[in-house]
């Protein structure tokens, strides 16, 4: 009788682990969250190689990946968001630079575009000092 | 023949459908997937051993496997915090 259970329990065990490998390679590149669906996924793996472990007797292993499982899962997921995710995380999209304002010869984007733009204070104390070619009077 | 002798190499065959299929997953983009795919990898791996280590009674692959699962573990979670850098 604990045979048939035993076998019962491999042979879910197999089922599960056919149908995460499936689902692994089947899913899209271009599902969003690909990466944390895929985490997900190898979950089920885990919890078919719990059932197989005890199937064959291993009930100490067992309980011992069942605690050690979700950290793995938790520590991929974590690095991942961290560092990899631009699809979600906007710190990863904007790219902070260090800005030195008393540089004596590089000067940052924001002041260009302020002393460039059309209010700009310095550009209209410029204007007493410019000609354009439609004052001049040849025939002075 | 046995029926669990036959769900054990049934039960085996499926993590080397796995295995397979986590090496594959494990050359997508991110750093991240190839952790993933290598942990999975090295757990299939400890549960061949240890099915195989009970199918032929040897009790020395029981150990292997138990290291292998400790160790994937530690592996795999020091990688992950070298790659998630500090919270800062």
């Amino acid at each position: 009788m604990i045979e048939y259970v035993q076998s019962a329990l491999l042979l879910i065990s197999a089922f599960l682990i056919i149908v995460a490998a499936v689902g692994l390679l089947s899913l899209s590149k271009n599902t969003k969250n690909a990466v944390y669906a895929r985490i997900h996924i190898v979950g089920v793996f885990d919890v078919a190689c719990i059932i197989a472990m005890i199937g064959i007797g291993q009930y100490l292993l067992a309980g011992i990946y069942f605690i050690l499982a979700p950290f793995t899962a938790h520590a991929i997921a974590n690095a991942y968001w961290k560092k990899e995710d631009r699809e979600n995380n906007l710190d990863l999209v904007t790219v902070e630079e260090d800005v030195d304002y008393n540089h004596p010869f590089i000067h940052p984007k924001d002041k260009m575009q302020v002393l460039e733009s059309e209010n700009s204070e310095k550009l209209k104390a410029d204007d007493r000092f410019s000609v354009t070619t439609l004052e001049i009077d040849e025939g002075e | 023949m046995d029926i669990l002798f036959i769900s054990k190499f049934i039960v085996v065959i499926a993590l080397i459908i796995m295995m397979l299929a986590a090496l594959r997953a494990s050359a997508y983009k991110s750093t991240s997937m190839g952790l993933l795919g290598s942990s999975v990898v090295v757990v299939a791996f400890a549960m061949v051993l240890l099915i195989g280590g009970d199918i032929y009674n040897l009790g020395f692959y029981k150990d292997i496997s138990l290291a292998l699962i400790f160790f994937g573990f530690i592996g795999t979670v020091a990688f992950a915090a070298v790659l998630g850098g500090n919270d800062e």
